[in-house]
């Protein structure tokens, strides 16, 4: 599969390559690892005229750490090294996780935070070669007006299948935004639009530049459960990420954040996990947020493997498992005595 | 408009004009006749294309050349140094770790990389470390072997 041709530009600073895909709006692209990228232009579902390589910026490819400001991580850092740095493994568990959940130890090391949370969303109809896609009408996300997946449907139903989203929302994450004019710092949610068809609310010449964590609090534990056929290259049918913090010795719950991804058209935060903080029995914390998850959650039926409502049977038992799995870390890190 | 481009193949630099739009596969194999890569869904799925980039394992069929400008990269033809086999390939061979061979130089550079990062890998670091490497014949348990051998692992 060839890729078509496009002209290659290498800017020599953050400014210049906002402005670059600035000027040239839907006709230039960003490319940073491009594991997702590539395979856009491989089956000709974008076509830009001019590629941004982002990987002439190195300073995008930092991690640093302190107590007061938490993580800050650039936006070009491989999966792979994410995944291998001591800070990210001993303070941020699940965040190493759930990089080395993302595709495979190629993709790993390929692909870069900030383009994983960029990924773009998927759809059985749409992630596929011209010549497949000859027998069908176009859908909303190729620009026509039906949808495949949901017969009937006005709107674009493609899921949200990133890995590291989850996580990083219910690590509260913020990222840096840079554009021609400078830069500003969004909560991560505000990245997603939650529309298939243009999932994020990135507007032309903006990059996501860095991404920030917050350091983690005491007595927290945390866990990323991830479903798929296969246990390795698959992107998640369902991913559930989990963070809770205990009070003291009583094990009350302090704080607690659930994620979904793989589910709806953007990564989803569980509402109902704020209104339980106090609570002290676990046994009615767990089943408030599976039942709670559950309600939110919407998987149809354009994913490779497993059907709809398996997944979203297994939304209830992996939320469950993912909060027990939390509380178990956060108690051995001394929260419960 | 091509760009000229230097790349470090195996130790030999190259000094080659290509189109922004082509492959790192499409050059070792077209442009250098390295045919030792190999194109299987050349969709980023199932690791045939590997190669070492850099001391990483990466995707050739994902990768544009372009971008690898001065990069150090090793495919499956230079393992074997001055004709002496690599102790992988060695014990690949020994184990009957090859069978149709196409997913072959894709696992040995994966495992390298391991070897290389871990010098005494589990069983279950091996099966990690080539989950991005779909054989299909499924002769995954003589490779397995074969990297726990030359790491001088126990293989029962």
């Amino acid at each position: 599969m060839k890729v078509p041709g496009f002209e290659y530009a290498e800017p020599e600073s953050i400014s210049e390559c906002c402005k670059l895909l600035e000027e040239q709006g839907v006709n230039a692209r960003a490319i940073a690892g491009g594991t997702n990228l590539m395979m856009t232009l491989k089956n000709r579902l974008k076509v830009p005229k001019m590629l941004v390589d982002l990987f002439c910026l190195p300073e995008l490819n930092q991690i640093r750490y302190s107590e007061e400001e938490g993580l800050n991580v650039g936006a070009l850092v491989s999966l792979r090294h994410l995944a291998a740095n001591a800070v990210v493994r001993g303070k941020y568990p699940i965040l190493a996780r759930a990089a080395l959940d993302v595709g495979s130890p190629q993709i790993q090391a390929m692909g870069t935070i900030g383009g994983n949370l960029c990924q773009d969303t998927c759809c059985l109809y749409y992630n596929r070669p011209p010549m497949w896609r000859q027998g069908l009408e176009p859908c909303h996300k190729l620009g026509g007006d039906v949808c495949h997946a949901i017969p009937g449907s006005k709107t674009c139903w493609a899921t949200y299948c990133g890995d590291l989203a989850p996580v990083l929302l219910v690590l509260r994450a913020r990222i840096g935004v840079a554009d021609s004019k400078g830069e500003k710092v969004i909560p991560l949610s505000e990245l997603y639009s939650g529309d298939g068809k243009a999932p994020l609310t990135l507007q032309p010449g903006q990059v996501v530049k860095e991404v920030q964590v917050p350091g983690p609090s005491a007595h927290s534990g945390g866990a990323y459960l991830k479903l798929r056929v296969r246990k390795t290259v698959d992107y998640p049918l369902l991913g559930v990420a989990v963070t809770l913090a205990l009070e003291g010795a009583h094990g009350i719950l302090k704080d607690v954040k659930v994620a979904l991804t793989g589910v709806e058209k953007a990564p989803l935060l569980i509402e109902a996990a704020d209104e339980l903080k106090g609570e002290k029995d676990t046994d009615k914390v767990i089943e408030r947020l599976a039942e709670a998850a559950y309600k939110q959650a919407h998987p149809i039926n354009n994913t490779y493997g497993l059907t709809p409502k398996y997944r979203r049977d297994m939304v209830r038992v992996y939320v469950r498992s993912a909060v027990h799995r939390s509380m178990e870390a956060a108690i051995k890190k001394g929260g419960v005595a | 408009m091509k760009k000229t481009i230097t790349l470090h193949v195996n130790g030999d630099v190259y000094e080659l004009s290509v189109e922004p739009n082509e492959t790192l596969l499409d050059v070792l194999r077209e442009e250098l006749a390295l045919t030792g890569t190999k194109k299987g869904c050349d969709s980023g799925a199932c690791g045939a294309c590997t190669v070492i980039v850099d001391g990483e394992p990466i995707l050739s069929c994902m990768t544009l050349a372009v971008r690898c400008q001065y990069k150090e990269i090793t495919t499956i033809e230079g393992l074997a140094q001055d004709g002496v086999l690599h102790p992988l390939q060695k014990s690949a061979i020994e184990r009957g770790a090859v069978q149709c061979g196409f997913c072959t130089p894709g696992w040995l550079l994966s495992a390298k990389i391991l070897l290389e990062n871990n010098p005494a890998p589990t069983r279950e670091e091996v099966r990690t470390a080539i989950a991005g490497n779909i054989c299909r014949c499924t002769g995954y348990k003589r490779i397995e072997e074969a990297i726990l051998a030359a790491a001088g692992q126990n293989t029962e």
